[in-house]
């Protein structure tokens, strides 16, 4: 119980320390706005594009694919501006910075996360309007559901992105370079997240239910909120609630992975 | 005072960039990988797209997905940042040694460029024979292939212009990370890397066919998949031309007001 209370102090102070350089670096946080806001705008312009010449993407329109885009978009955001700081402990297996965290007094993946950097919260405001005008835009009743799932989703989301974040720094423990898997999984994230699941084949549509779980993110969620029951016949529409649990059970196995990395790196004795 | 021209030592800058990049294996892979994933990713969008919607008459299916495959295979040559080295070497400050050599320096920058680009090109011939497992290409004629690769030629060196231009605002703001970016979404998206051009809506297909990215993919690729006829090719390459001259001539100019102001600051 101490122990909790004090790391929710140093959470408190860790985000304090983030606002502060947010308010120290007001032109920065305003680029940082522009450049998030010009990277999503063409994702999205580009959407648009094809499904103006295409108005039907097996049964989607642009109005559906802006809700997918939406919520996509909002759990990637949140995991980007609570646990991108994840993303960085390659970087501190490299230059040494990480022997100082396993000599604290405190868990080493709570330190790793709570390294002040340049964190804005750009994205995720954007992401908070975007997804409620994608959800007015696609005409999704917001009802007692919604309200109370959506924020639900939205977190299990991010616990996804965090579990493959974690994951991928982990590798690091083994191979001190991860850069290229990482883009590699962006890369894929991405590409896989923009369309509805049901147009690849069957054996994809598989790998990215049940081993990389993306689909998980925006497609089921989706598919229930908009009704296309008639989608993806193998999977109940229901499917798209259960996202948080996905998302809980793939962080569980992503720590699990993580200490066995943590143990055999201490065990080499840096 | 400018020293006599001599081809072999921009040769060897060039070989030695190609053995620069040798050493990166695992990127090596990571592309080759990407491009496969990406041209199953988009077979399968284009295919679900025509399956319910009418096909535009110019571009039917099979021509759409040669354009994405092309196009990607493409992209391993040009969407390399060939004159990153011009970026670090103002960062690093070493710029101001290589004045002092008896060399061209832009021109070593593209030796440089080159050479990292033709190791980059060798990995077409693996991506195209794997991706060939998941896609059908067409081959068209050999006057319009020939055409192609001429076109090709042309597009790869509007691209070293942009990025040439690019690079020389560091001498100004040191700083260019993030317009790099921004102008690669706007390429990504104008230049009809992803997207044919003559599938946008009216409006945007006129400033997109406007804009200098379409010479770099669009022209090429429009000219593979016969959306631009033979009688239309001298006219398509005049405008590749265009830009190389246009772009060419802003990247001088920058270069020269770059150069001096580092013989400035180095007092």
């Amino acid at each position: 119980m101490h122990r909790l209370r004090v790391m929710l102090n140093v959470y408190k102070q860790y985000w304090r320390i983030n606002i502060l350089t947010t308010l120290e670096y007001r032109e920065n946080f305003l680029i940082w706005f522009v450049f998030t806001f010009i990277y999503h705008g063409s994702a999205v312009a580009a959407l648009w594009i094809v499904l103006n010449r295409f108005p039907s993407m097996n049964g989607w329109t642009f109005r559906d694919m802006a809700f997918l885009y939406g919520m996509w978009m909002l759990a990637h955001a949140l995991h980007n501006t609570f646990f991108s700081t994840v993303g960085d402990i390659p970087e501190h297996v490299r230059d040494g910075e990480f022997d100082r965290l396993l000599v604290r007094p405190l868990d080493t993946l709570f330190q790793a996360i709570a390294t002040p950097g340049q964190v804005f919260p750009d994205e995720l405001i954007l992401a908070v309007i975007t997804f409620c005008a994608a959800t007015w835009y696609s005409g999704v009743v917001v009802d007692a559901t919604f309200l109370a799932f959506v924020p639900l989703i939205v977190v299990g989301g991010a616990l996804i992105d965090l579990a493959f974040n974690l994951v991928i720094s982990t590798v690091a423990f083994w191979f001190v370079r991860v850069d290229a898997l990482r883009w590699i999984v962006v890369q894929l994230e991405q590409e896989f997240t923009r369309y509805p699941i049901s147009i690849y084949s069957r054996g994809v549509r598989l790998l990215l239910t049940f081993v990389v779980p993306f689909a998980f993110m925006n497609y089921f969620p989706a598919r229930f909120f908009l009704h296309k029951a008639h989608e993806h016949a193998m999977l109940p529409e229901s499917v798209g609630l259960l996202t948080p649990a996905i998302g809980l059970l793939a962080v569980a196995l992503a720590y699990v992975f993580w200490r066995i990395g943590l143990n055999r790196y201490s065990g080499v004795g840096h | 005072m400018r020293p006599r021209f001599r081809f072999e030592p921009y040769v060897q800058f060039m070989q030695k960039a190609m053995a620069r990049e040798a050493t990166y294996r695992f990127d090596v892979f990571t592309s080759v990988a990407s491009v496969l994933v990406r041209v199953y990713l988009l077979r399968m969008v284009w295919v679900a797209l025509y399956a319910r919607n009418a096909a535009p008459s110019e571009l039917p299916l099979h021509a759409i997905i040669t354009y994405s495959t092309v196009a990607l295979l493409m992209g391993l040559v040009m969407d390399i940042d060939q004159t990153r080295l011009l970026y670090e070497k103002l960062h690093t400050g070493g710029i101001a040694t290589d004045f002092m050599k008896p060399i061209i320096v832009p021109l070593y920058l593209f030796a440089d460029g080159s050479g990292e680009v033709i190791f980059h090109a060798v990995l077409i011939v693996p991506s195209l024979l794997l991706a060939l497992l998941i896609v059908h290409i067409d081959v068209p004629g050999p006057l319009t292939l020939a055409t192609f690769f001429l076109s090709f030629g042309l597009g790869y060196l509007v691209g070293f212009c942009i990025n040439f231009i690019l690079n020389c605002v560091a001498f100004w703001t040191l700083e260019i990370h993030a317009m790099q970016l921004i102008v690669t979404w706007v390429t990504d998206l104008f230049g009809g890397e992803i997207i044919p051009l003559v599938i946008f809506p009216a409006f945007l297909q006129k400033v997109a066919f406007a804009l200098p990215f379409a010479a770099m993919f669009s022209t090429p690729l429009l000219i593979y998949v016969g959306v631009i006829k033979p009688e239309r090719y001298a006219a398509a390459l005049g405008l590749q031309a265009f830009w190389i001259v246009v772009l060419g001539l802003i990247a001088t100019l920058m270069w020269r007001a770059g150069a001096k102001r580092v013989v400035v600051q180095g007092g």
